[in-house]
């Protein structure tokens, strides 16, 4: 992958300039979705937007020392993580991609969830710290399974390159993958059941209580785009390559969407779980996918052996 | 799976949010402003005392007294209604209006104080009949 097209897709599609309105547009769709399944009208399609624009004038509240530092630099890294991890995507064929870039991608897409533990313990608040406790013990629950999935599709289909991934035939195994991803998806994003870190009526709003202004606006738009990157690294393992680019880039928004819809009913319907309650569905559904993964593979070497 | 055919529902139903100005309809048992009607009035000054909100209040004078009632302040909890003995006070079956300005709502009424109404002769007692010849 050349300098050109690196930056490209970090700056352009499906980087910044593509990422930053689709996580405001999913945003939308997701608080409107839930509020028409709740029978209210919910926000006008612009209203991500303007609270983020809104957030950026305010004034944020004076604080020193290295905690102060710490604080400020949480979102921006968390925003830079997402930001890149949506770039990383592999929506258009034969445009880049190294080898490796599915763990860079993973990799990328822990990190908002280490900033936000950092920013609670660094904002010394008590519902910060308890929200960061939290958050802590789900990013250890759900990874299990992300990554036991993840590393399956990997595995099954000898390749750490997302391009290669996506070009290859979807198999069993990486349907079973995707599951698991797709049932860490809501704690991943911090939705019901599990919005534990966040739980407004119990902690406020956990990690993010002690934020304001601009920097909450980051938050919000880190939130956002990680929206975009874990619907979107669904979306392009689900779905095949097309021969035409605009045909699959059609594709990745129609799945996305679809996605943060399926995502928005299960938060309408669902209510928050407790904490041990969460981390002992993890740890059945890690059980779970473990074995399906085995059988699955098992049963694919013993066909190959049959054929051969 | 209940919950699933109750979101579905609520799909199909639509949005029950009201916009204004459209106000919600109200049964006939509904608490709103409270209505002053000063032919009744005595002045005694009980929904002033009733008044936890300090929505009314009452000013008094020697032959003159001010009530006033500011709905801005008002709970509609209707305790001033339950404890005038005058029943000068009643309460609409409507929403109360919206206003934009402090006060807008706010109503005084400076009253004459009635005259206190003739005790009735009390009637004689039997028992204590004066005796024949005293004046």
């Amino acid at each position: 992958m050349n300098l050109a097209i690196a930056m490209a897709r970090l700056l352009l599609f499906p980087g910044l300039l593509f990422a930053v309105p689709a996580a405001w547009f999913f945003l939308w769709v997701e608080r409107k979705s839930v509020a028409l399944m709740q029978q209210r009208i919910g926000p006008p399609f612009p209203q991500p937007m303007f609270d983020f624009v809104k957030l950026l004038g305010k004034s944020t509240p004076p604080r020193r020392g290295i905690d102060g530092f710490l604080m400020r630099m949480w979102p921006l890294i968390s925003v830079s993580a997402s930001a890149t991890a949506a770039g990383l995507l592999p929506v258009l064929p034969a445009r880049g991609g190294f080898e490796g870039d599915l763990i860079f991608l993973i990799a990328l897409l822990e990190i908002p969830a280490i900033c936000i533990i950092a920013a609670g313990f660094s904002s010394r608040s008590m519902f910060g710290e308890i929200g960061s406790a939290r958050e802590a013990v789900l990013t250890v629950a759900y990874n299990v399974v992300f990554l036991l999935a993840i590393l399956s599709i990997a595995a099954s289909q000898h390749t750490f390159r997302l391009e290669a991934l996506a070009q290859l035939p979807v198999t069993p195994l990486r349907y079973i993958g995707l599951l698991a991803i797709l049932i860490c998806l809501p704690a991943k994003l911090h939705i019901n059941p599990f919005s534990l870190p966040n739980a407004e009526q119990e902690i406020y709003s956990g990690p993010m209580t002690e934020y304001a202004g601009a920097e909450l606006a980051m938050w919000q738009l880190s939130h956002g785009m990680e929206w975009v990157a874990s619907c979107g690294l669904v979306a392009t393992l689900a779905i095949p390559q097309f021969s035409h680019w605009a045909v699959n880039v059609l594709a990745f928004g129609v799945l996305s969407l679809v996605l943060v819809l399926l995502l928005s009913v299960l938060a309408a319907a669902t209510a928050r779980l407790a904490i041990d309650t969460t981390v002992r569905f993890y740890w059945k559904c890690t059980l779970v996918f473990a074995c399906l993964i085995l059988i699955a593979f098992v049963s694919s070497s013993f066909m190959q052996e049959v054929r051969s | 799976m209940n919950i699933f055919a109750m979101l579905a529902k609520n799909l199909r139903l639509g949005i029950q949010t009201i916009r204004f100005p459209a106000r919600p309809p109200v049964t006939a048992a509904f608490r709103g402003l409270v209505r002053f009607d000063p032919a009744l009035c005595s002045g005694c000054a009980m929904c002033r005392f009733r008044c936890t909100a300090r929505a009314i209040t009452f000013t008094a004078g020697k032959s003159t007294f001010t009530w006033s009632y500011d709905p801005g302040q008002c709970t509609f909890c209707g305790r001033c209604v339950e404890g005038c003995k005058d029943h000068a006070l009643s309460q609409d079956s409507a929403c109360p209006p919206v206003y934009l300005t402090i006060g807008t709502l706010k109503k005084a009424y400076t009253l004459q104080r009635k005259p206190p109404a003739e005790k009735a002769a009390a009637p004689p007692d039997p028992s204590h009949v004066s005796p024949p010849g005293a004046s």
